[in-house]
């Protein structure tokens, strides 16, 4: 059966659920139909110790009026039901005259932005337990340290039709997958752990071609033993080296998350009276892209039906884009760029990153870590965070220290702190190796969880506080 | 018990389910559903700016067969698909490999009366959607009015009730009704390159137990204008006191570090340390599941074992670890009744109150930080290591002098835990992970 067919509706319910949602006099109503199925496998302990399967199926519905945004949202897909839905939404706005929606007029998307040849699912549970095995194997037998490992596989298919009052009607299918590895590696007393994880927008022929299993469980299994025998950072200011494909969090945390467009139609970000003003030294570019061929952060629409666009937020360190949902792109006057997205039925869609990236300089990255006589460099990472006043931390797993231009002793646990315009104008040398991170990101923003992906060339960062231990 | 209503539909679609996957060849069959009922309302700048209402029901199961587990979920309750559902589960259970620890729990003869736990405000239902929005605006009325603040991220109501249905094939099948009430603020203070923002919130269960609007307000602004004018420290070693929220967070990560499931795979630093003495002798930590009208508090955990309260740390001696069951096989120990979906949660856990004031801690510092805010991530649970960006007032001779932002602290918990030198009298039971104000020796401070 195909997901249309899980919501027994046709296009004159539509209508009818768009007049109720317009009948209090909102300027614009929406339905969000979502059906889902998610797959989990989890090997630990060298066992299989559990399969899941789950699904998603609700609706929900969207009403605007001014500033305002109504919403409401069910699971029970009766029309019964659904027009309450529409109802709760509508009593956003109080005037007395109903609008009428347009009728709808059902359109393919122009383009696939993830070609798929061998959908995960619909493989066999077989088949991808083989891929978990795989893996686990190849980080366990990699070293006699390597004490534990956990290997999961997650895939799912999210179907997204989306139906407003402007006549819109359209719909993708959007495959996610993730194959992860955490390797924990024990020598003397000591115990760390790493990770290594690979996917996208893709299906399993990535696994034969981009990034096998083998790879992936190896990986994990070096970093655990590249801990082993890292030392805690030095602390205080200093020259940082980022670098390529993992450090895009930085980006993704000090300048991404504040060119949202409701921080800046809010003027809470530090960005917001800063438009078309130098933010940055003249050799950055940094770009959000939710067009990238099977990148995990892309999709065909946004989560409001808009057509995504390669969206420029700093040329040559001048700021000159935001990331634009409906309501921010109607309410501040400025074309829509493609980044309403949301978790799922149940939550409102806001202004999101998608694939986020510095474009590449000129350096030649081994020339940059000459430059530097004592400092640190940041490979890779847990996470980062960001408030709006630009100020951010992120967290380094694992690094090295710069020692008269080589890379030294090994590094764990650091934490790099800085406040992001201060940062942008430090950035000294951009590389000319652009890469991105793990394909396995998820960003958080007021509760919703999406997928993402960031990355960036080698970069050198003047003077940055490392929080560390001595 | 909340009325064991035989004619509740959603236990009957459970007890079916359960009969259904027994008699398809499931050995074992859990089946949990959930149903809801939320409203929020977000407003900013003295006007409605999101209104949300919705219910929604999920339904989850595990089922076992010849020690092999699978778990599948939907939000589609048609009995159609939920069978196949079953069916499915029990099929890919075959593909799992045997698990001498996998299983339900048996059926125990004594469970908790759970009126007595006071999960439920029956005046949160009826609540008039005006007074809802009134209380989010009047928040933020209060807020603003304060000159020292320039924006507003908004103030929201949220409410919720939620009904959990648990019935598994050893015969437990059980209901409660729960509810939860919100209200939250967040301000920014400060011009274009000087902001800083705070927020504050109050979550209860009974509505009359919230804070009002003016408390939440006033406490937001203080929390918001007294970063104003931060200065950058130099980097050093330093006595560091964590307010209450920061103390709540470094429980929040010992948590995470005395969970069964981390103590068997042996990602947590307290692995194999039961009974030894890991912390200062002053230290208590406890997880209770039975504190009428808390968070954490519930009749029955998500297994359907019965909630208790756990001694964790006693005179600083590790004595339990907390676990579901499948985390006590694994360890040869009980389940502490603290299964929670697939893994483990806590009920209440907490750090038992000292005697000193908070005021009395700070009055008698000589000279160190006043730990507010962190930021990031950087806790890692293998070593205990914690590094991250943080965000506090600076003391000098008993004094809060200025505040300080741009510094990373970084220590190890296990350290932290043998360093812990006075202990507050101020724990409020704000959320389900909480503790007093403590202060720390010495910590790590990353500045310029």
């Amino acid at each position: 059966m195909s997901y249309e067919d899980h919501f027994h509706l046709q296009d004159s319910d539509f209508h009818k659920i768009l007049d109720v949602a317009l009948s209090r006099g909102g300027d614009f109503a929406e339905i969000y139909l979502e059906h889902r199925v998610f797959s989990l496998i989890n090997m630990e302990e060298d066992i299989i110790k559990e399969t899941s399967e789950s699904i998603n199926l609700g609706l929900g519905i969207r009403v605007n009026s001014g500033d305002k945004t109504g919403y409401a949202y069910t699971n029970d897909i009766s029309i019964e039901k659904i027009k309450r839905a529409a109802l709760m939404a509508a009593s956003i706005s109080s005037e007395s005259s109903a609008k009428n929606s347009a009728s709808l007029s059902p359109t393919p998307l122009p383009h696939n932005f993830y070609p798929v040849l061998d959908p995960a699912h619909k493989r066999s549970l077989r088949d991808k337990i083989s891929l978990v095995r795989q893996t686990y194997d190849a980080a366990q037998k990699f070293n006699p340290k390597i004490k534990k490992v956990k290997a999961s596989l997650i895939d799912q298919i999210q179907h997204v039709w989306i139906i407003n009052s402007e006549g819109l009607s359209v719909s993708e299918g959007r495959p996610l997958i993730k194959l992860v590895c955490l390797a924990v590696a024990e020598h003397s007393n000591k115990r760390e752990a790493g990770y290594c994880g690979g996917g996208g927008r893709v299906g399993l022929e990535y696994f034969k071609k981009v990034f096998t299993p083998k790879e992936i469980g190896q990986e994990a299994a070096k970093e655990s033993l590249h801990l082993l025998e890292a030392i805690l950072p030095p602390a205080g200011e200093m020259p940082v080296v980022l670098a390529p494909g993992h450090s895009g969090v930085l980006i993704h945390e000090a300048v991404g998350h504040l060119l949202e467009a409701d921080f800046n139609r809010k003027k809470t970000s530090i960005f917001w009276d800063k438009m078309g003003t130098q933010v940055g030294l003249p050799n950055l570019t940094i770009y959000d892209d939710p067009t990238l061929p099977n990148f995990r952060g892309s999709y065909n629409m946004d989560d409001e039906g808009t057509i995504p666009k390669k969206t420029p937020l700093i040329v040559n360190g001048k700021l000159v884009g935001l990331l634009q949902d409906r309501l921010s792109s109607r309410l501040m006057g400025l074309p829509l760029t493609g980044h309403g997205r949301r978790q799922d039925f149940t939550c409102i869609p806001i202004p999101r990153m998608s694939n986020t990236y510095i474009d590449k300089g000129e350096y030649d990255p081994e020339e940059i870590v000459k430059s530097v006589d004592k400092g640190f460099y940041a490979q890779k990472y847990q996470g980062g965070q960001v408030e709006d006043s630009g100020k951010f931390t992120f967290s380094v797993s694992s690094g090295f220290l710069i020692e008269d231009g080589r890379l030294t002793s090994p590094v764990k646990q650091a934490t790099l702190i800085g406040t992001n315009i201060d940062i942008l104008n430090k950035i000294e040398k951009v590389g000319a190796d652009l890469q991105f991170g793990f394909q396995t990101g998820t960003c958080g923003k007021e509760g919703q969880t999406v997928p993402v992906t960031d990355g960036c060339p080698t970069l050198k960062i003047s003077r940055m506080t490392v929080g560390g231990q001595s | 018990m909340t009325k064991a209503n035989a004619d509740s539909p959603l236990k009957v679609l459970a007890e079916n389910l359960v009969m259904f996957g027994r008699s398809h060849g499931a050995d074992q069959i859990e089946v949990t559903i959930l149903e809801g009922n939320e409203f929020s309302v977000d407003v900013r700048l003295g006007q409605i700016e999101n209104l949300c209402e919705a219910g929604a029901r999920g339904l989850s199961l595990r089922v076992i067969k010849d020690q092999r587990t699978a778990y599948a979920s939907s939000s589609d309750l048609d009995r159609v698909q939920l069978e196949n559902l079953v069916e499915n589960a029990i099929r890919r259970a075959e593909l799992a490999s045997i698990d001498e620890c996998a299983g339900l729990p048996r059926l125990e003869e004594n469970q908790i009366e759970t009126s007595a736990l006071l999960l439920n405000d029956p005046a949160i239902s009826v609540l008039d959607p005006k007074e809802k929005i009134e209380l989010a605006l009047e928040t933020e009325r209060i807020g603003l009015s304060d000159k020292r603040i320039t924006n507003s991220y908004g103030a929201s109501f949220e409410t919720r009730v939620i009904r959990t249905t648990l019935v598994n094939s050893f015969g437990f099948s059980q209901e409660y009704e729960e509810t939860f009430c919100s209200l939250r603020l967040g301000l920014q203070a400060g011009e274009t390159d000087n902001k800083v923002e705070g927020s504050w919130s109050s979550v209860k269960r009974i509505f009359k137990d919230l804070e009002t609007p003016e408390k939440i307000a006033s406490t937001c602004v203080e929390r918001t204008v007294r970063q104003l004018n931060a200065r950058k420290i130099q980097t050093q070693v330093a006595p560091v006191v964590f307010e209450p929220p920061m103390t709540s967070w470094l429980l929040s990560f010992l948590f995470a570090c005395v969970s069964g499931s981390a103590i068997y795979q042996k990602t947590s630093f307290l692995a194999d340390r039961l009974g030894e003495k890991v912390a200062g002798e002053e230290i208590y930590i406890s997880d209770d599941g039975l504190m009428p009208g808390m968070l954490g508090t519930t009749p029955f955990d998500s297994e359907g074992v019965s909630s208790q309260k756990t001694k964790i740390l006693d005179k600083g001696i590790l004595k339990n670890y907390l676990c579901n069951t499948y985390a006590a096989r694994k360890l040869k120990l009980r389940s502490t009744g603290n299964a929670d979906g697939g893994g483990i949660g806590p009920h209440n856990f907490y750090l038992h109150a000292g005697t000193l004031p908070p005021e009395k801690i700070v009055s008698t510092l000589d000279r160190g930080l006043i730990l507010i805010r962190t930021l990031g991530h950087g806790l890692n649970p293998i070593n205990g290591d914690i590094s991250r960006g943080a965000f506090g007032l600076w003391v000098e001779k008993g004094e809060i002098v200025y505040p300080v932002s741009e510094i990373t602290i970084s220590g190890n918990l296990g350290r932290i835990l043998n360093s812990i030198e006075k202990i507050g009298n101020d724990v409020e039971f704000r959320s389900s992970v909480v503790g007093p104000t403590i202060q720390i020796s010495e910590l790590t401070i990353a500045g310029s």
